[in-house]
């Protein structure tokens, strides 16, 4: 996919810098040591400043050769070589060899190492990594490990990192210093940035193994709300927004000059019910107070029923998202698994009716349904989060298709982490939340294992035959074998509905194509353009001004294509008009010691 | 983010023996000073147990997705002290803080000391800038308005600084954005729609010196507007105040212009109140101004503060509202002084 020499280099000297301009919301960098930090942007400033030893594609998000061109596995599965790509250097010009990929994996897995904190469930099961060679890294396992070679991990250089101890490390800020830029093999160099801060500047790294990017410097700028962002990218103060509703989407999809977006991501919303909160993940002591009602998996398939998906995402979503099945989204067509028709929940209230009678969640003579035992159900607990729209209108559609099934309920909402508190106490009977799914589906899979209760779990989901399947899929490197294992556990989920998927969400994007294109989505069609799996953009996308085809993409579609140009903003502007400013705070100054000459001299006439 | 009390109020329980009549002012200003330093040792202790009750904790927030296994949970409370009980974790804060370490953020990894001093800037520029603005406006809208009470100007300033004192900043900030930054109709967007600089100028030169003050144009201008009635309303009722006092005719009777009347006699009297509210809110500049540095995506100390809540990341919690406690008892006990000084009644 990478042919080197494909690559055009740097634009001549002489002409005016190319920059590439990201307005991004949400939650800023909280890291640029990748050992530490957890927030999406972070992973994108690293992926610009380091290598991976095995990528994603572009198509599937599928592993694809990276740092290593190629790798192997013993028959037994017990022992991965990965060949290291020769000839890569890091920015300070220290070659990249196999020994600083297996320093970096080493730091990960020593016990108890914060290093391990992000990355030590990528390496589960691998008893040592070595470099026989400075071409060769050997992974030995335990047991084997199906999420190989799957190895996100950013390679840093063992001639820097050796310095920094373990006690060091934890506030470790991997940022430049002293105008020198972060030492890494990416494509990009930070030269300018730091954790907290609301700036970040890459200059292109012309020596980059791939070819050098098309484009010299990419800056990203966090805004604190969607309209300054929006509005800046309408003015041309910035050239990408990554993170807008699809009301937004539409607004600039009608402005001249830009493209923008609804993507999907690999991620889903759901209604997740309380299945039986418990103090700790052997389920020792019941906690909390779930409503018996949730409890029972047949009360909550027969909720499904209720859902009218179809509308949640015109209504709640404006059309930008799919109606959600299982908690792994479409996007991984290999490992998705979507409901025969005969099984598969769609809106219909009296068959929802049916199930709850059959469950003996019977009408009682007021219209409200009772538990089996004729106790009324009383009112369930729905939680949603103050910090979201979505999550807010979904709760208020659930509650009033629960109010047509003679349910009653009642909907609170919670900051984000109140609702934590909530949900590990256990005080609860549904809420609404969700998450972005890996490439490889293995650790969502087990947030619904019953030892995730009180950790990862927020459902305390606990069933033997499914924690059977998770255990005996995490060992298998059979690909279809696993594949159908992945497959019965969505079923299995689907049937006891801990986790009812409302949708599978979309990212907002929009790009001014009159000065970039050449952008294509991962996957493709109908991904994202950035925040994707790996920074295939930022060294691929071109600036309009560059009229060449763009590079060789085979099997992707839809590259961004240029579009005419909007009237440009004026740059002398900002110089006239801080002059202005200072002018007025002069004679603002002025005007008040004036005041006070004047009445001295009118004192003394 | 006004606190308007009587200076000798504030901090009156640390006043021993301060019933001897005509007591000095060395003695007032080290009555003040210690009673100071026992405020900010109080806020200290509070601010450790305050935040301790707010939801949540670090690793479940902050690791949703990341922190896969209980092995690594383990291994990010035991880095960053989370494993501890409360008390230990008292225990270690004494310490360092008596060290001057303020800790580290568990959100950003970084020490809190770097964070603060990093966001100091912005928000002494934002909000510093604005209440100057505020304050030199307002009292000049006062003074005009007190002076000619009813007329024209008085009515219009009034009313148009209480209308923008009921608007939400953020309102007004958004308003001024969509207007002057992005331009409607023929008017053209002159304004940049956020931030405190352009990301490739150099801060300290000339060229990102007028940068910064092109992207501050609009962040102050919706402080200096949402502050505005505040400092206009206290002078033009104090003012008001002394208008039918007798040293005034006394002092037009002399045969002195208007001007001057107004000017050396009133106001002088007038400024008193106006001047407590001044040295209060200058305590509050360094808590910053939460709303507009979101609206202008300025990286302020009220937006550390913000967001440091919902993980909750206690050491920064506990250090800005250090800073802010610091800020306003020191403003507290600068208006003290003065006071003390000015007026020595309110030494006893």
């Amino acid at each position: 996919m990478l042919l080197p020499g494909l690559a055009l280099g740097a634009p001549a000297q002489g002409k005016d810098k190319v920059v590439f301009k990201v307005a991004m919301l949400g939650e800023g960098v909280d890291s640029l040591n990748p050992f530490l930090g957890f927030q999406a942007p972070s992973y994108e400033m690293w992926g610009l400043t380091y290598d991976y030893l095995v990528g994603y594609s572009m198509k599937d998000m599928s592993p694809e050769p990276d740092l290593a061109t190629k790798w192997s596995t013993s028959p037994d599965g017990l022992t991965w070589t990965f060949t290291v790509r020769s000839g890569v250097k890091f920015s300070d010009g220290v070659p990249l060899t196999a020994k600083d990929v297996a320093f970096t994996f080493n730091r990960v897995l020593a016990k108890d190492s914060v290093e391990g904190t992000n990355w030590l469930s990528y390496l589960t099961g691998v008893k040592s990594v070595t470099a026989p060679d400075a071409t060769t890294v050997v992974l030995k396992l335990d047991k084997p490990v199906a999420t190989l070679p799957l190895l996100p991990i950013p390679i840093v250089p063992e001639h820097i990192w050796k310095n920094v101890s373990e006690s060091q490390m934890k506030s470790y800020p991997a940022a430049p210093t002293g105008g020198k830029p972060v030492v890494g093999s990416g494509p990009f160099r930070l030269v300018q940035g730091s954790a907290d801060g609301s700036t970040f500047k890459f200059e292109a790294n012309p020596d980059y193994w791939g070819g050098a990017p098309h484009i010299d410097e990419v800056i990203f700028q966090f805004y604190k709300n969607d309209d300054s962002a929006i509005q800046a990218v309408i003015k041309g103060e910035a050239d990408f927004v990554e993170g807008i509703n699809a009301l937004e989407v539409k607004k600039l999809q009608s402005q001249p000059g830009i493209t923008a977006q609804n993507g999907n991501s690999p991620g889903f919303d759901e209604i997740a019910f309380n299945a039986g909160s418990t103090s700790d993940s052997k389920g020792t002591k019941k906690i909390g107070n779930p409503n018996p009602a949730v409890l029972d998996p047949k009360f909550r398939h027969a909720l499904g029923y209720a859902l009218n998906l179809p509308q949640l995402i015109t209504k709640v979503y404006q059309g930008a998202g799919l109606p959600g099945t299982t908690i792994v989204p479409p996007n991984y067509t290999a490992y998705h698994w979507e409901p025969p028709a005969d099984q598969k929940m769609t809106f219909d209230l009296s068959k929802a009716g049916q199930l709850l009678d059959a469950a003996g969640y019977k009408k009682g003579s007021d219209g409200k349904r009772t538990l089996p035992d004729g106790k009324p159900i009383g009112t369930l607990r729905l939680a949603a989060r103050s910090d979201s729209p979505t999550s807010l209108n979904t709760m208020d559609y659930f509650k009033t298709w629960l109010g047509d099934l003679g349910i009653d309920s009642q909907v609170s909402t919670y900051s984000s982490s109140q609702l934590t508190n909530v949900i590990y106490k256990g005080n609860f009977d549904a809420f609404q939340w969700g998450w972005y799914v890996e490439p490889d589906p293995d650790s969502m899979l087990s947030y619904l294992t019953c030892a995730q209760r009180q950790h990862s779990s927020d459902s305390f989901y606990c069933n033997p035959a499914y924690d059977k399947l998770y255990n005996e899929q995490h060992v298998n490197t059979d690909h279809a074998s696993r594949v159908n294992q992945i497959k019965q556990m969505q079923e299995i989920l689907y049937r006891d509905s801990p986790y009812l998927v409302t949708a599978y969400s979309a990212i907002g994007e929009a790009v001014r194509s009159d000065r970039f294109h050449c952008l294509v989505t991962q996957p493709n069609p109908g991904g994202i353009w950035l925040e994707q799996y790996g920074v295939y953009n930022y060294i691929h996308m071109k600036p309009a001004s560059d009229t060449s085809a763009c590079d060789a993409a085979p099997g992707l579609t839809g590259a961004v294509k240029t579009s005419a140009p909007a009237d440009s903003s004026s740059k002398t502007g900002p110089f006239l008009i801080g002059v202005g400013a200072l002018v007025v705070v002069a004679l603002v100054g002025g005007g008040i010691v004036m005041m006070r000459r004047r009445t001295t001299v009118e004192d003394r006439e | 983010m006004s606190l308007v009390a009587e200076p000798g109020l504030v901090a009156e329980g640390e006043q021993p023996e301060a019933r001897s009549r005509g007591r000095s002012y060395g003695s007032y200003v080290v009555v003040k000073v210690l009673g100071s330093i026992g405020s900010l040792l109080f806020m200290l202790l509070v601010n450790f147990f305050l935040f301790r009750v707010l939801p949540g904790n670090a690793a479940q927030t902050l690791g949703r997705g990341r922190l896969n296994t209980p092995a690594q949970v383990a291994a990010f409370n035991k880095a960053y002290g989370l494993d501890k009980s409360v008390p230990q974790q008292f225990l270690i804060f004494l310490k360092s803080t008596a060290h001057g370490d303020l800790g580290l953020s568990v959100k950003y990894r970084l020490p809190v000391s770097q964070l603060i001093m990093d966001r100091l800037w912005p928000t002494l520029l934002l909000v510093g800038l604005s209440t100057i603005l505020s304050t030199l406006i307002g009292v000049y809208l006062g003074i005009r308005g007190a002076w000619s009470r009813g007329s024209v100007f008085d009515k219009i300033s009034t009313s148009s600084s209480l209308t923008l004192y009921a608007m939400p900043e953020w309102w007004l900030g958004l308003m001024l954005i969509a207007g002057l930054g992005v331009g409607f109709a023929f008017v053209p967007g002159i304004f940049p729609t956020g931030g405190l600089h352009s990301p490739d100028v150099n801060p300290s030169s000339l060229h990102g010196v007028l940068d910064t003050t092109w992207h501050l144009v609009l962040p102050v201008a919706t402080l200096t507007l949402a502050y505005l009635a505040e400092y206009s309303l206290i002078m033009r009722s104090s003012l008001l105040d002394e208008l039918g006092e007798d040293y005034l005719q006394t002092a037009r009777a002399k045969g002195l212009r208007d001007v001057v009347v107004r000017n050396r006699h009133a106001v002088r009297n007038a400024l008193l109140p106006t001047t407590t509210v001044i040295a209060l809110n200058i305590g509050f500049v360094v808590s910053g101004a939460i709303t507009v540095e979101t609206v202008f995506s300025i990286p302020g100390l009220g937006l550390l503060s913000t967001e440091a809540i919902g993980v909750p990341d206690f050491a920064v919690l506990q250090g800005t509202f250090l800073v802010a406690s610091a800020g306003v008892i020191a403003a507290n006990l600068v208006a003290n002084l003065i006071y003390g000084w000015l007026d020595p009644r309110v030494r006893t």
